[in-house]
């Protein structure tokens, strides 16, 4: 049976992940960031048609294609466009987690993140 | 003594299916403690073919007292305006339908189909299908917008797919015993006790919404249903969470986004692929946002709920 366990700043991890766990995948995401990695930020999904299609996209890559969930998402480490949008606001996104709740995603996530799933 | 005739159109009996779960009363309570007297019933009536043809003929000429028309279904018009898609007794429905309403006391309508055309009158609408007095939300339907019934009533529209058996059973309680005359309609005549709430008004998923969590897959019972998957309840009226279905639950309390039944343009989108169970945005904004709020205070709204966010609202906290 999986439980929470409680991440360094004592907020819930994402269940059956240990904190250690999230904190390297997190590390990874940036880590691949700082290696230059360009991902697919436009267009954004105007529609939900076109959203659709992205996440058909996403559900046919394995668990561990990370790098390719990153650039057909058009993830980015800092917020976007005029408004600032950020994972923060996004309805996926569990604030105490730190976590992006999308299944086709199921990634850790910071708040000033974003990508071009995102919605509110 | 209440004398009661219900008929079908464009059907596929739901309706009657829900009436026939009432509890409380039930379906036979409404005769032996209400003084219904059912005249006829398509599941319930013995009469066949020229029987049922000389209630109906009696009840037009008044030598039976119709006192309430229940009509379930679609009034059909095809093909080209004629209704000779569905006969009964004789003659086209849409026949009998006008000329019953003409002697009713009160005419109810019961169900989507009935009230404004529900699933056979979504585009293209082969059958030529309407309600009673709307078709969607353009009022008219089969009998005109101006018309009223003997007792000064429009058509008291009880829309849903179906409609609750308690919606139905207590509104021809209040005709029956006499306060067919207190019922408060809305735009739409349906009685404001039933339909002036929301679908989400008494939602257990109420904690999630405010806090902005979001179901992402069925069965997850954390989480509200209105963000992703495509859940009508803060748009709908209706009192689904007040009113629990089979004294139990509701669709969003099961999991299940509700699908705006009672709403005229059920079904929504025409039924386009895509559209359904999930929820339609523009720019990552729902098209369709809570009743009364706008498009900035829901933005606003969300930046603030999400920072108050507590943990708790991101667990399943029913631990059942």
């Amino acid at each position: 049976m999986t439980q929470n366990v409680q991440d360094d700043d004592g907020s819930g991890a994402k269940d059956g992940l240990s904190g250690d766990d999230q904190a390297s995948q997190r590390r990874m995401i940036e880590d691949l960031f700082e290696g230059g990695l360009e991902t697919q930020v436009d267009p954004f999904p105007e529609t939900d048609k076109e959203f659709s299609k992205l996440l058909d996209q996403l559900r046919e890559l394995g668990p561990e294609d990370l790098r390719e969930k990153l650039v057909v998402s058009g993830w980015k480490l800092t917020p976007h466009g005029e408004d600032e949008m950020r994972c923060q606001e996004c309805m996926y996104y569990l604030v105490h987690k730190r976590w992006c709740d999308l299944p086709e995603l199921d990634l850790p996530a910071e708040p000033e993140w974003w990508c071009r799933l995102w919605r509110i | 003594m209440a004398n009661l005739l219900w008929l079908q159109g464009g059907a596929c009996s739901g309706n009657t299916m829900s009436f026939l779960n009432a509890e409380e009363p039930s379906a036979c309570d409404l005769v032996t403690d209400f003084g219904i007297n059912v005249l006829w019933q398509p599941s319930l009536g013995l009469e066949l073919g020229d029987q049922v043809k000389t209630i109906l003929e009696k009840c037009i000429s008044g030598e039976i007292q119709l006192d309430i028309f229940v009509f379930e279904g679609t009034v059909i018009n095809a093909p080209d305006g004629t209704g000779e898609w569905n006969r009964f007794c004789g003659e086209p429905m849409k026949n009998w339908v006008a000329k019953l309403c003409d002697a009713a006391q009160y005419v109810v309508a019961i169900g989507d189909c009935a009230t404004w055309g529900g699933i056979p009158a979504t585009a293209p609408n082969p059958s030529d299908s309407e309600g009673l007095q709307f078709l969607k939300r353009e009022k008219g339907g089969a009998l005109g917008g101006d018309f009223v019934s003997k007792a000064g009533l429009p058509v008291v529209n009880i829309p849903g797919c179906p409609a609750h058996p308690d919606w139905v059973t207590q509104i021809l309680v209040a005709i029956a015993s006499g306060r067919g005359g207190d019922l408060e309609l809305d735009e739409f005549h349906r009685p404001k006790t039933f339909f002036s709430s929301f679908t989400q008004t008494g939602c257990t998923r109420n904690m999630h919404f405010a806090y902005k969590v979001s179901t992402t897959a069925f069965g997850q019972r954390k989480g509200c249903l209105f963000y992703d998957l495509g859940c009508r309840g803060p748009m709908t009226h209706s009192p689904c969470n007040r009113i629990l279905w089979n004294r139990q639950s509701s669709k969003t309390r099961a999991g299940m986004p509700c699908l705006g039944c009672t709403e005229p343009e059920f079904p929504f989108f025409d039924l386009a692929p895509g559209t359904v169970f999930k929820t339609q945005t523009v720019m990552g904004v729902p098209k369709d946002l809570p009743t009364g709020v706008d498009k900035k205070g829901y933005m606003k709204l969300t930046a603030a709920a999400k920072n108050a966010s507590p943990a708790w609202a991101e667990e399943d906290i029913f631990v059942v």
